[in-house]
């Protein structure tokens, strides 16, 4: 079949057939390319800094520099208050870099993006959640319920304002999770529905041979917005993940 | 009969993207507002307006997700 469907990039292969008992554990092209992006990342990081690093550093350390930098002010801008933050920085700083290596080995042409499944994506958001109201009522106890009721809210309002956040503070798992496989779905169908677009015209021939000059040009430029797109999302994700984390700590 | 109404489905549940492609506008619209009005916070700005504009196409992909719902569940 010479036009596949769009969607077609996104299935699952086991590579491995594993089975446990009745559960089906394969490993797959989802898992390979989740140890792949874990391996560059661990790789890379311990190359640039093998006996601590350059004291001027070269390209590559700049760029391992750059990044941790940038994840570094992120939690000091958006957590408030000094004395805890720190010790979520870590966990903060392999999410971020976990999901950039992700979207951005997903750009490779016939690879397969992690974070376009949605069981993916909502796995770590709906953990992140829990760890999060975890935090939060590891540092109020039960006085963390006040989140869910604004200051200065007239009484009989009370009832219907507690389940209005109770319902968007639940939300933000799903929402979380959704947000970045719904943008890594969209991008990557995006640009093969365009790219077949451009390969029917070439095959036809004649003048329509000079004319799929502009469906490529199309697909070049998504492919620039995508690249753009795969670390805005992991950036979106992790500033998200800050602001839920200043909330949990700081209540509102 | 159910196909043809499963595409009309589909195409009716991209009308949400009318509501995406105005608060798109609007971020941007308002970036340019402001940084006419303080061009020395350009920088500042410009980070705020992309956050807004990657959560507001967020939105916009939730219609996508109806529709492919909508298409393939079903």
């Amino acid at each position: 079949m010479l036009i596949c469907s769009p969607l077609e990039q996104f299935a699952i292969v086991p590579l491995i057939p594993i089975w446990i008992g009745n559960l089906y554990l394969s490993f797959t092209n989802s898992s390979f390319f989740m140890l792949l992006a874990i391996s560059l990342a661990l790789l890379f990081f311990h190359m640039v800094t093998v006996n601590g690093g350059h004291i001027v550093p070269n390209a590559w350390q700049s760029v391992v520099e750059m990044i941790y930098e940038f994840v570094l002010n992120l939690v000091n801008e958006q957590i408030s208050g000094n004395s805890t933050k720190q010790r979520f920085f870590p966990i903060i700083f392999v999410i971020f870099t976990f999901l950039l290596f992700c979207n951005c080995i997903g750009m490779i042409p016939y690879s397969f993006t992690v974070t376009s499944h949605f069981i993916v994506t909502f796995a770590l958001s709906l953990s992140i959640f829990i760890g999060i109201t975890i935090v939060g009522f590891q540092t109020h106890g039960l006085h963390f319920f006040s989140f869910l009721l604004p200051q200065g809210v007239p009484l009989p309002l009370a009832p219907f304002l507690v389940l209005l956040e109770l319902i968007s503070y639940c939300f933000r798992a799903l929402s979380l999770g959704i947000r970045l496989f719904a943008n890594m779905m969209a991008g990557h169908s995006l640009v093969k529905i365009l790219s077949g677009f451009a390969w029917t015209m070439l095959s036809m021939g004649g003048i329509m041979y000079i004319a799929s000059l502009a469906p490529f040009l199309i697909v070049f430029a998504l492919t620039g917005l995508e690249l753009g797109v795969a670390v805005l999302q992991a950036y979106v994700f992790t500033i998200l993940l800050c602001i839920y984390l200043n909330d949990a700590i700081n209540l509102h | 009969m159910l196909e043809g109404a499963k595409l009309i489905g589909a195409g009716c549940a991209t009308i949400a993207l009318a509501g995406a492609a105005v608060g798109i506008g609007n971020v941007f619209s308002s970036l340019i507002t402001s940084v006419a009005r303080n061009p020395s916070l350009a920088k500042q700005l410009f980070g705020y307006a992309i956050l807004g504009f990657a959560l507001t196409e967020a939105i916009a992909l939730f219609a996508l997700m109806m529709a492919f719902l909508i298409l393939f569940v079903f």
